[in-house]
């Protein structure tokens, strides 16, 4: 029997050799899936100091709010500082409160929506900083594994190319090219799983921040309409 | 972000280093070394088609069964031939030599070989000879004191029956005659000898026998009619008597040639094969065209002998052996058959076997074929 050349047994499989072996289409998934893989950590590693920060600053901003201080007091510390969260909200409304009276506008009517209104805006900004890059990860988590699995089809077509080439099916011959193949959807796998459980982690946290900061603007507003009733009250009077 | 993307990157960094570093190539699965089986794609003739021979020899053009060594020839062998009995009485021997010495013409010596199993045959023809006839059973006679009765007995009635038989014996009385006058024309005298002796072989053969054992039966029971046991002991002694084999390992097929490859025994070797047969029928059905559609079907059966040259080519006009007819519908089957024959006509087949291919007859039944 003639003997056919089979592929060389010794060939590495490690992983560095997986990869110089596969084709350019493979390479450039590889490397791409490898670039949304660290992004994906950045995001989250991004997002979980993020949020760490922003319960630290809501968990002190209530502390200090529902301590009795006098509003006025606590506008004057915060108004130059660069505020996040609750106190953004806080200041928003403060400013619109300080704009009405100190213009001596004398109908309240308007101004409990205007206030209102500016408490909306400062808290959807607030939102959009906090899930903001958050769809990026909901893409990854779904889109990852197609990708990988793209690699994967284009390496298995050229190794079965190849295959047909060299006019010999065994086992060794065959192996390579299917193992390098698969090394993109792993590497798919490997950038969409913690995609997939970073966003939902995320997202439940962004809302649950959401959820305080409705509340505490639901909360000063009301305060606020009260105080608005109180002045109008008391110019009447 | 900036820090995010940091510790990410120092993530991957330290995860891929990690990993290439520490994943090496998988080690290779240990597969046991299978050995190929080697098969051999045998035709049916290599079952059914063997030529003796020895089964670990080597192949070889011409087939040779394996050497045989000729069995030693023991002194004194205790079974004899077939015999199941083993008997203590060493096998007469023959009775050749001592006849040679006593009438000192060594060509009548061959025909008493060829008699011994009819010994009172020949015995009673020829005149001078009888004694070396009897001497047979004189050597018995130390062993066993009973024996020589019935041998004699056996002798005695014969001899008178014989007697009558007058044709035979002339000649031999004349050419014993003559040997004994003349040494020199004892060379013609066995060719002549032997020829009579023959005729009257099968006959008196069996006729000659059957008395005997009765004779012999009878009179050993009336001698010592105390002991039935004797009996067996007696036939032992008998068919001792009556053994003139000698005491050997038996014959064997003699081959002097190195063994070749073969099977125990001969299979039918030059035969053609059941896949040759099947194939020249087939072949032969292909090219025959069936008569149709007609009556008497006996005629239609038609065998047709054609012989072959060794490239496969016809040598002459198939002849029909058997059916067909004259006119009719017999005729135009036998004519099919012939024309099919000849239409198919270089023949391949296996040339090595040419001696079995060379005269062929096939039979042509049209009922086979619907």
């Amino acid at each position: 029997m003639e003997n056919i050349a089979l592929a060389e047994p010794t060939a590495s499989l490690s992983i560095w050799a997986l990869f110089m072996q596969a084709g350019w289409v493979v390479k450039l998934v590889m490397l791409g899936l490898l670039g949304a893989s660290i992004w994906t950590w950045a995001i989250i590693v991004d997002k979980l100091i993020a949020y760490a920060r922003m319960r630290i600053s809501l968990n002190r901003f209530e502390q200090v709010f529902w301590s009795g201080q006098s509003l006025e007091e606590l506008y004057r510390t915060l108004a130059d500082r660069k505020t996040t969260g609750m106190g953004a909200i806080f200041v928003a409304a403060m400013r619109e409160w300080k704009k009405s009276f100190e213009k001596g506008a004398k109908s309240p009517l308007g101004l409990q929506t205007r206030i209102d209104k500016a408490m909306d805006l400062a808290l959807t900004r607030e939102m959009e900083k906090l899930e903001g890059r958050l769809g990026f990860l909901a893409t990854i988590g779904s889109a990852a594994p197609f990708i990988g699995l793209f690699g994967t089809v284009v390496g298995i077509m050229t190794s079965f190319q190849a295959i047909a080439a060299s006019k010999n099916t065994s086992l060794s011959v065959v192996a390579p090219g299917i193992a390098e193949a698969l090394l993109a959807t792993a590497i798919g796998l490997l950038a969409a799983i913690p995609a997939v459980i970073a966003y939902n982690k995320l997202s439940s946290d962004a809302s649950k921040l959401a959820v305080r900061m409705e509340g505490f603007s639901d909360e000063f507003s009301a305060i606020l309409s009260r105080q608005i009733d109180e002045k109008v009250v008391a110019r009447a009077a | 972000m900036r820090a995010g993307l940091t510790t990410s990157v120092i993530l991957h960094a330290v995860a891929l280093g990690f990993g290439l570093l520490s994943l090496k190539a998988p080690s290779a699965f240990d597969v046991a070394d299978v050995e190929s089986l080697p098969v051999d794609i045998v035709p049916v003739s290599a079952l059914t088609q063997i030529q003796e021979g020895d089964k670990k020899a080597t192949m070889r053009d011409k087939p040779a069964p394996t050497p045989t060594k000729r069995p030693d020839i023991v002194a004194d062998a205790q079974k004899t031939g077939d015999n199941s009995v083993d008997t203590d009485k060493p096998p007469t021997p023959e009775a050749k030599a001592k006849p040679v010495q006593s009438s000192s013409a060594p060509p009548p010596a061959p025909t008493p070989v060829e008699k011994p199993r009819e010994e009172d045959v020949p015995k009673p023809k020829e005149a001078p000879k009888p004694p070396p006839a009897t001497e047979v059973a004189p050597q018995p006679q130390p062993n066993e004191q009973v024996k020589p009765d019935p041998a004699k007995q056996a002798e005695a009635k014969p001899e008178p029956v014989k007697q009558p038989e007058p044709t035979p014996q002339k000649p031999d009385a004349v050419a014993e005659a003559i040997a004994a006058e003349q040494p020199q024309q004892d060379v013609q005298l066995p060719d002549q000898a032997p020829a009579p002796d023959a005729r009257p072989k099968p006959a008196p053969a069996e006729t000659a026998k059957a008395p005997e054992r009765k004779d012999s039966d009878k009179p050993v029971k009336e001698a010592s009619s105390k002991q039935a046991s004797q009996d067996k002991s007696l036939d032992d002694k008998i068919s001792a008597l009556l053994n003139k084999e000698k005491a050997s390992g038996g014959g064997a097929k003699r081959s002097s040639q190195q063994a070749s490859l073969g099977g125990e025994k001969n299979t039918g070797g030059d035969k053609l094969s059941q896949n040759e047969m099947d194939a020249l029928r087939q072949k032969l059905g292909g090219c025959w065209s069936i008569p149709a559609g007609v009556d008497d079907a006996e005629t239609l059966k038609v065998s047709v002998k054609f012989h072959l040259d060794p490239s496969g080519q016809l040598q002459d006009r198939p002849q029909v052996v058997k059916g067909g007819a004259a006119s009719g519908p017999g005729r135009t089957a036998a004519e099919s058959a012939v024309r099919a024959v000849q239409k198919c006509a270089p023949f391949n087949l296996p040339s090595d076997k040419y001696d079995t291919w060379s005269e062929i007859v096939v039979n042509f039944d049209p009922s086979d074929m619907f």
